[in-house]
């Protein structure tokens, strides 16, 4: 196990930002830790680097104890932290020379680390800017790059991609799962559900400190109840039209709202076929109409009955 | 690791404007600002002869030079003393029933005795100062041509170089240069703001750079160390500067024992940056109060060592002494006074050992709030 963590309790005074919290992370993993905003990530992390002290619980990363002075694990690890952690007054290329160097003490291999750190967040052209002339993209770049230039066995990313536009961030996705081809095993927070949905092999979804359910995306969307969600564009729907849809087989819900008919169906073939046939029959003009696996969101809202999204 | 660290905080802080505006650009603004305020005063001020005593003894009588510059200052109506030669008793009595302004002893080294600082104290020493570093620099060249010696003799009896040199504001008459020692010493102590950069870079529940840096393969309190050592250096090299600048292009004289006054400012630079140091680790959060506290010790400790109003010192010492041991700002103003003023240098040593007792202190509660690696939050 790269990190095991057990029964990890953090309380913040009056609130528990971790309720429990039990996991653990296998070697060569790109393991997903999804949450709402507050849900304890940053929390669950922060402990599990030794920065904050917990209530309860344990800690193993490559399966020794982790604490403040455990140097050797310490080594082994890079850090992406959720806020931009760079010093303002070091160009691009120093700041990264300056994190590897807290790592590589070889001269001549830090400067290949960095530079291929350097190419790895696609920041040649800016290597001697300062931070405060960097864009907000660029400057999670950078500290991404910060992170993981000394070719770390574990690698932890908190949230890397806020602020990140979408092709700089399928940029950075993609430089992860290479990074983990290469070798590392990753931690990936987030609360963007695409993001994790596309790169990681596990996931933890947590929320309110506790974790809700883990597994691959496919274990997860197997958990629940929801089969398909079938969308029908149309003017044409009446109340009685509503009733009798509800009644087809296998059909959980159906919600009419702004011309948008959708209809959830529980797992089972045959239900889109269902539904076409009906419309046929009844006469009902429509638009589009298409059909959809469940997303991690659906996860969320079956187990927890609210949103990931705000 | 030394190097890496140290190296990259050099480059750090060397390029923080606004760190570097406080601690040197800002003291250089103020040397320059109260040399123009003192420059034009005292040319009119009314001299009054100054009544001295030297004391009778076989080195006073060996000490050609010396005597002869006495006899120079001491005739004509533009003299700048009177003088009676007396024995060690008489001249302690004339002291004590203050008919005169202090006597000066020659021994192996040419002494001054006085009961009070004032503008006269102050003048019998700078004309000794004058003497040793002129005359007796140049008595080679008197011996070997006489001629030059009554030039010589001429120049250290103006009284315009002393009433110049010493007064200060025309009605505070205790030297300008207590100002200016006030305000090395504020200018160290505003290395706080070093020592403030310091802890924040380190603590972890402070900033997030901090944590960055916390997570990283190396004890945390050598990476603090080998970083200090760097803002050390910087505000060091500043001090000398200040230093360098006020008696090179100010003209500003610090007296014979130039080795000291170094020793003293860097002493000086090493107490504030810590105190800085501490200030960051205790305020935790908020950075604006760090600045404040920061500025607010300097320039309060400034003021009530003399910095702005010259008598404050005096109004301290004999009101609240007490506020004058603890103030550190006082005690480096202080002992850079009596490395100028006193031939003994005991009232120095007792200031360098309270503003020692200063510096550990601040630098054990800093090592006590550093060690702490895990924090409640973050
Ligand atoms: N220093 C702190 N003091 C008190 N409460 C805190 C502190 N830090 C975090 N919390 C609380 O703990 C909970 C978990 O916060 P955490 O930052 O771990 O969430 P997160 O999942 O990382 O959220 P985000 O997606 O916004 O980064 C939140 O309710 C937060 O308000
Ligand atoms: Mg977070």
């Amino acid at each position: 196990m790269v990190i095991k963590v057990k029964n990890l309790v953090k309380r913040y005074s009056e609130l528990i930002a971790l309720d429990h919290l039990s996991f653990s992370v296998r070697k060569g993993e790109i393991f997903g830790l999804l949450g709402p905003n507050g849900s304890g990530k940053t929390t669950a992390i922060n402990c599990i680097l030794s920065l904050l002290k917990y209530d309860k619980g344990e800690i193993e990363i490559f399966d020794k104890p982790m604490t403040p002075e455990a140097y050797d694990i310490k080594r082994n690890i890079g850090i992406v932290m959720q806020n931009v952690a760079v010093y303002n007054e070091l160009s691009v290329y120093e700041n990264i020379d300056y994190f590897c160097g807290l790592y590589v003490k070889d001269k001549n291999l830090r400067k290949k680390l960095v530079d291929e750190a350097i190419e790895f967040v696609d920041l040649n052209d800016y290597r001697k800017f300062y931070p405060n002339k960097l864009s907000g993209g660029l400057l999670r770049r950078l500290n991404i790059a910060c992170g993981i230039a000394h070719k770390p066995e574990l690698i932890i990313l908190d949230e890397p991609t806020v602020a990140v536009d979408p092709q700089s961030r399928n940029k950075i996705l993609e430089g992860i799962k290479e990074l983990n081809k290469k070798g590392a095993t990753i931690i990936y927070t987030s609360h963007y559900m695409e993001e994790v949905e596309q790169i990681c092999s596990r996931i933890m979804i947590i929320d309110k400190g506790r974790a809700i359910a883990t597994g691959t995306k496919e274990e997860l969307k197997a958990m629940i109840t929801l089969g398909e969600k079938i969308t029908v564009e149309s003017y044409d729907i009446s109340e009685e039209h509503l009733i009798r849809l509800k009644n087809l087989p296998n059909i959980v819900s159906v919600e009419y709202k702004e011309q948008l008919l959708e209809i959830k169906s529980s797992k089972g073939k045959n239900n889109l076929e269902n539904v076409l046939e009906f419309i046929k029959r009844e006469n009902i003009q429509f638009g589009k109409i298409y059909s959809e696996l469940p997303t991690l969101n659906d996860v969320f809202l079956e187990i927890t009955g609210k949103e990931l999204r705000d | 690791m030394f190097a890496h660290i140290f190296n990259y905080r050099l480059k750090c802080l060397l390029r923080d404007k606004i760190t570097i505006f406080w601690t040197i650009a800002f003291p250089l603004i103020l040397a320059i600002f109260f040399k123009l305020a003192f420059s034009n005063i005292g040319n009119q001020e009314v001299f009054k002869v100054i009544d001295i005593a030297v004391v009778e003894n076989s080195q006073y009588q060996e000490d050609q030079n010396f005597r002869l510059a006495l006899d120079e200052v001491s005739k004509g109506d533009s003299r700048l003393f009177n003088i009676t030669v007396a024995t060690a008793e008489e001249a302690k009595k004339l002291l004590d029933e203050n008919l005169i302004k202090g006597y000066i002893i020659v021994d192996n080294q040419i002494k001054l005795v006085v009961k009070e600082s004032g503008l006269s104290q102050n003048i019998i020493k700078s004309f000794i100062d004058n003497y040793l570093q002129t005359v007796s620099a140049a008595s080679t060249i008197i011996q070997n041509d006489p001629s030059n010696q009554q030039e010589i003799l001429k120049s250290l009896a103006d009284r315009k170089n002393y009433i110049k040199e010493v007064t200060g504001t025309g009605a505070k008459p205790n030297s300008i240069l207590n100002y200016f020692y006030s305000l090395i010493a504020m200018a160290c102590f505003y290395g706080g703001f070093f020592g403030m950069r310091e802890t924040t870079d380190i603590q972890a529940n402070i900033s997030t750079l901090a944590a960055r840096i916390n997570v990283a393969p190396v004890h945390k309190l050598k990476t603090f160390l080998y970083s200090l050592c760097a803002a050390l250096l910087i505000h060091s090299v500043e001090m000398l500067a200040l230093l360098g600048f006020m008696h090179y292009v100010l003209k500003i004289e610090f007296g014979y024992r130039a080795g000291f006054v170094v020793l003293t400012t860097i002493i000086g630079s090493i107490a504030g940056v810590l105190m800085g140091a501490l200030i960051s680790a205790t305020v935790k959060k908020s950075e604006g109060l760090k600045v404040a506290a920061v500025l607010t010790i300097s320039m309060l400790g400034s003021f009530l060592a003399g910095m702005m109003f010259q008598d404050m010192k005096y109004i301290i010492a004999q009101n609240v002494p007490i506020l004058s041991y603890i103030n550190p700002i006082n005690l480096l103003t202080d002992a850079l006074y009596s490395l100028y003023y006193y031939d003994n240098l005991s009232r120095y040593f007792l200031n360098m050992v309270f503003l020692s007792v200063f510096t550990i202190l601040a630098t054990f509660g800093t090592y006590l709030i550093l060690r702490r690696r895990k924090y409640a939050s973050l």
